[in-house]
């Protein structure tokens, strides 16, 4: 990445600027120092074996995503598969619903599990346990993956946060510190938020330079409290991403391939993960709605299968044709699966006792599928795959030692993946 | 202790020696043909005015037998009555805090605040929002020599003390409206607000809640025991923490590690609330689709009743979204809590070593509750609240003391030990402040209104040495803090739109809470089923207001827009405000678990008030503070004016030379520059 120089008379150098910017970085506090942990990193790679991907894209679909049209279908069970058409992918053996015809064609490099398997059949619940790996409750709450990572890692990135919230307003660290928090970026298209000068550039320099000079009074006044000079470093980073170009790694507007991804927020927030990935932040969630099809099943998947099919085939391959594909790790997530009976309004209706995920890139071998359903797809048929499972399958690509225990600030004792099995034939 | 050496307030503290609540510190009244009269307030009726004597005679006559300032003093007293005790309590905590300062060779409390940065203080710390530049002015025109105390008095009255009180509690009781889809839980919160705005004493708070029965329209207080809903014994550590101060959370699946409570003793109190029935759980799933399951605390066939004329009336329950309604309207009904003794909660089978065994209710500390006669939750109502129960008033004592100062005590507020006395720097202090919120029969704003007049509290925040390192921290003056997300959210809006958002409210639950409101043994199945009808209609719609009972018409509440922001104070917005909201950005805490507010800082945050659109208004090109300040005139008194406006203070000599160089520069526009610099320092965001 290109780091401009700050303009005006400020002749800070290339160096400097780095020096000044690596003591804290976008959204986090500056107690955190960028590169710590490396040892941890070091013992990570001897056991846990995995740890190919440096990055993980996590697509979640909320709702509810139904397995048997389109991860899981059922070849000749008209009875439990209604309209929905099955296709073949391009690796042997591997069939999609036919609403998923690009995620077929790049189905070497997919792998699929299809004996998911939960105990949350309300949305918030499932959803709490497939983002943090633990179940909710009410005395505490749990990181989601990118908090942990850069608490177990340490912090990789000097300006760019580690990692990245799309199509969501806001997050949170859980029990670990919130310098941990994952940066929001509500709308891909906007990046982030309030990053537009609202006056000239040499004016806003002028002003920021006032209250700088306004605001030491008090800062020194309080030199004992570490929360004034933080706000002094926060505004330092501010205005220095206001002028810089790392703000470029937010602004998909110049990416040439917009329209392979599909000009939704789905779409085009898979392309600015890829972006983010490509300018080294380690974990970027996706979020995307409209699964919860308990009416017309038919109906609601053709609005919302094309674009899911689109932006995720489109991000697998642009990642692969950039080399990023074998460091990164593309999951895509969901509440629970939906009913293999079709419903009195067409629908199909919450079944968390079964359905499927998918894994890509990262250190995973394309073109498997892991466990299955039974013949309706309404149990787990074989090879059982517990949230915790998929949660420490995902922490085992990323090199996390599974049983490494970090804590929260009351001293309980959490380990990633919530001593979850990974499922380690995944990878190759 | 080297009391000879103290500098003037400790040294004057200490000749005060003992707490005499006496009338030694009543107001002295004064007749219009200047008469002296010492004496307490007692009551004004009408123009009739009721005062105490020393000798504890009552003396009536009119009040326009006073002079003028005493009419204003009687009018405060009226709204939260005499100060002579509070006084005389303020200094007896003062006197504590020397001594003990005195004897860990600190001389002197803080360097008194001056009116400016004091008047910003405790409008953000009462009323939770920063001074107009009006309200500035007023105070620090005034010449009254008792301001300080009256201004305290005068905001405590106000709304604004619930509203920003009730910021505290949401964060503390973790109040949600939307944690259930079938129905809003906004009458909770509005059940929070209403006992706050009345000033009901917190002891009454709390009994309420534990024995809250019935269903969210019978009783909005049941919020406090639905609000975890099939997690009982995760409900039970919360209530350990927020009513105790004890964390049992551990001792749920393991002994507690530092302290000696076992899992017996957590499921054994937890057992208080083994007869307790909360719901019908998932009406549709409890039924099995056949419309069965019975509602706790209804007659058994109610449920089949209604059902049958819910189908009589024409609603097709084979259809499924009509079924779907029915089962929400039936599962919102059904959080109906009620004690059963015929029924004991077992604990859970997953629990080693004591799950599925059924335990005898016994408290965790003290003489058990007193059982007889009562439900288990009305006995441990009655324990908790008890003053006999010292750690019930200690743990609301050391929470209001945070507030007000900016740290507790003894810490962690949600898990302090049992011998306390050696985590704390002030024993002394705390052990008055337990006793103190017992004499005043847990009074918030009586108790609030005690810690503001201390000397300790209105000195500057201690910026001479550490507040953290190493030994307890003694408050010879209250610790910066930044502001809350409420605050800061509720001090932008003031600025861009001035007070009158004190004045405005949203809704209020009560709509809600008239559609839940069945009484099952005397309304009519006709009745119910009307509700049933508008129920469908308004299921997520927890702000609607009920416009009249008899019609069931629902109405939005009236609320102002400008620029697309609801003029509303955080209080009385959506709770928490989520979203991309910028107080959720400051850190509003999500309320899933017990204060959980985030105090730090964030790029983004700092991009809101560089960019974000409330500075737009500020300082944009039809800037509110250059309106506001278009009839000053000359350099100098815009940049005084700016100053009142965004800081609540007086510029230094040097601050209104540059603020001035910049108005030279740009004229009247440089206001809005000048706006933005102090929007922009962080001494914005914090409470001195």
């Amino acid at each position: 990445m290109k780091i401009k120089e700050i303009a005006g008379n400020n002749d800070l150098s290339r160096r400097i600027f780095m020096e000044r910017t690596a003591k804290a970085s976008l959204g986090v506090s500056v107690a955190t120092t960028f590169g710590a942990a490396l040892s941890q990193r070091a013992i990570a790679e001897e056991t846990a074996g995995g740890g190919k991907a440096k990055s993980l894209i996590y697509i979640y679909c909320s709702g509810g995503m139904t397995h048997l049209d389109t991860f899981d279908p059922k070849e000749g069970n008209k009875e439990v598969m209604g309209d929905t058409k099955i296709i073949n992918g391009k690796t042997d053996g591997m069939r999609f619903g036919s609403f998923l015809s690009g995620i077929a064609e790049v189905s070497d490099k997919v792998s699929v599990i299809n004996s998911m398997s939960s105990t949350n059949g309300a949305h918030a619940q499932a959803r709490y346990q497939m983002m943090t790996g633990y179940n909710q409750l009410a005395t505490i709450v749990h990181p989601h993956i990118g908090p942990f990572a850069e608490k177990y890692f340490g912090k990789r990135n000097e300006l760019l946060p580690d990692s990245v919230v799309v199509n969501r307003g806001t997050s949170n660290s859980g029990y670990l510190d919130p310098a941990l928090s994952p940066l929001p970026v509500a709308n891909p298209d906007a990046g982030i938020a309030n990053s537009v000068m609202t006056t000239t550039e040499d004016r806003f320099k002028q002003r920021m330079e006032m209250s700088l000079d306004i605001g030491k009074n008090f800062v020194d006044k309080y030199q004992h409290y570490s929360s004034p000079k933080g706000y002094i470093e926060f505004y330092d980073q501010a205005s220095q991403l206001l002028q810089s170009e790392e703000l470029e790694a937010f602004d998909i507007s110049g990416e040439s391939n917009r329209q392979d991804y599909g000009m939704d927020k789905l779409g085009q927030g898979c392309l600015l993960a890829r972006r983010l990935v490509e300018n080294g932040v380690r974990v970027v969630e996706v979020h995307c709605g409209g699964w919860d099809m308990h009416n017309d099943i038919q109906g609601s998947m053709s609005n919302r299968l094309p674009s899911f099919d689109q932006a995720v085939s489109a991000l697998i391959k642009d990642l692969d044709s950039r080399g990023l594909l074998e460091t990164t790790m593309v999951v895509v997530g969901t509440d629970f699966g939906r009913t293999s009976r079709i419903n009195d309004r067409a629908g199909r209706d919450h079944q968390p006792a079964v359905f499927s995920t998918m894994f890509a890139g990262g250190g995973i071998t394309g073109g498997q599928t892991y466990g299955a359903s039974d013949a309706n797809g309404r149990r787990v048929g074989s090879d059982k795959v517990s949230v915790e499972d998929f949660h420490a399958t995902i922490g085992y690509g990323l090199g996390v030692a599974l049983d490494y225990e970090i804590y929260s600030p009351y001293g309980r004792p959490f380990v990633f993946g919530n001593h979850g099995k990974p499922v380690t034939s995944l990878f190759g | 202790m080297k009391i000879l050496r103290f500098h003037f307030p400790l040294a004057l503290l200490l000749t005060v020696g003992f707490f005499l609540p006496s009338v030694s510190d009543a107001r002295v009244w004064t007749s219009t043909d200047g008469r002296k009269l010492e004496a307490i307030f007692e009551s004004l009726e009408g123009d009739t005015i009721t005062l105490k004597l020393r000798n504890g005679q009552k003396v009536k006559f009119s009040l326009s037998k006073l002079v003028e300032e005493d009419h204003e003093a009687a009018k405060r007293f009226d709204l939260v009555g005499d100060d002579a005790m509070t006084m005389a309590s303020a200094k007896k905590i003062d006197y504590l805090l020397a001594r003990n300062l005195g004897a860990n060779e600190i001389k002197s409390f803080n360097e008194r605040l001056p009116d400016d940065l004091f008047v910003r203080r405790i409008y953000l710390d009462v009323i939770g929002r920063i001074p107009t530049r009006d309200e500035f002015q007023e105070f620090t025109d005034s010449a009254d020599e008792d301001k300080r105390a009256v201004l305290i008095d005068t905001l405590l009255a106000s709304s604004g003390r619930a509203s920003h009180l009730f910021n505290y509690f949401a964060d503390m009781y973790r109040i949600r409206g939307d944690f259930r889809r079938e129905l809003s839980y906004e009458p909770y919160a509005q059940w929070w607000r209403d006992s706050l705005e009345s000033n009901q004493p917190y002891d009454e708070i709390v009994r309420e809640m534990i024995t809250a029965d019935g269903n969210l329209g019978h009783n909005p207080a049941n919020g406090f025991l639905q609000r975890d809903e099939g997690m009982e014994f995760d409900a039970f550590s919360n209530f350990g923490q927020v009513m105790m101060g004890i964390d049992v959370s551990c001792a749920q699946c393991h002994d507690h590690p530092f302290e000696e409570w076992t899992m017996h003793d957590f499921y054994q109190m937890a057992a208080f609330f083994g007869q307790t029935q909360r719901s019908t759980g998932n009406y549709m799933a409890a039924s099995g689709g056949r419309y069965r399951a019975s509602i706790p605390g209804a007659p058994e066939e109610w449920s089949q009743d209604f059902r049958k004329f819910t189908e009589k009336s024409g609603v097709d329950l084979d259809n499924r979204n009509e079924r779907r309604q029915f089962g929400w309207y039936m599962t919102a009904l059904g959080l109906n809590l009620a004690d059963n003794d015929e029924i004991e909660i077992p604990v859970p089978k997953t629990i080693d070593e004591v799950g599925g065994s059924i335990m005898a209710p016994l408290t965790l500390y003290g003489d058990n509750a007193n059982m007889s006669g009562k439900s288990r939750r009305e006995a441990l109502a009655e324990w908790m609240t008890s003053p006999t129960n010292e750690r019930f008033a200690l743990n609301i004592a050391n929470r209001m003391w945070e507030r007000a100062f900016g740290q507790a005590l003894v810490e962690p507020v949600i898990d302090f030990p049992m011998n306390w006395e050696i985590h704390t720097g002030q024993p002394e202090v705390l052990q008055f402040l337990a006793q103190e919120m017992v004499r005043v029969n847990f009074d918030l704003r009586e108790f609030m209104r005690i810690l503001y007049n201390t000397q300790s509290y209105q000195g500057f925040s201690t910026y001479d040495r550490p507040v953290d390192e190493g030994a307890h921290y003694l408050f010879q003056g209250p610790v910066l803090r930044r502001m809350r997300a409420e605050q800061a959210w509720d001090s932008l809006l003031t600025l861009a739109y001035g007070s009158d958002i004190d004045h405005v409210y949203g809704g209020d639950g009560s709509f809600m809470r008239e559609l839940l409101d069945v009484d099952f043994e005397s309304d009519t199945m006709e009745e119910v089923f009307k509700k049933f009808e508008a129920y469908k209609k308004t299921r997520n719609k927890g702000e609607m207001v009920l416009a009249g009972t008899s019609t069931l018409t629902p109405s939005k509440p009236e609320v102002p827009v400008v620029d697309g922001i609801k003029m509303l104070r955080s209080s009385r917005l959506a709770q928490p405000a989520g979203g991309t909201t910028l107080l959720a950005e400051f850190g509003q805490s999500d309320r899933l678990v017990t204060d959980n507010h985030i105090f730090d800082g964030t790029v983004p945050q700092v991009l809101a008030l560089m960019n974000g659109p409330v500075t737009t208004r500020l300082t944009g090109s039809s800037s509110q503070v250059v309106e506001d300040l278009s009839a000053f005139d000359g350099p100098d008194d815009k940049v005084r004016g700016v100053f009142f406006t965004m800081l609540s203070r007086y510029p230094t000599e040097e601050e209104l030379k540059k603020g001035v160089a910049i108005m030279e520069e740009y004229g009247d526009d440089g206001v809005r520059d000048l706006a933005w610099v102090l929007l922009n320092t962080p001494e914005f965001l914090f409470v001195q």
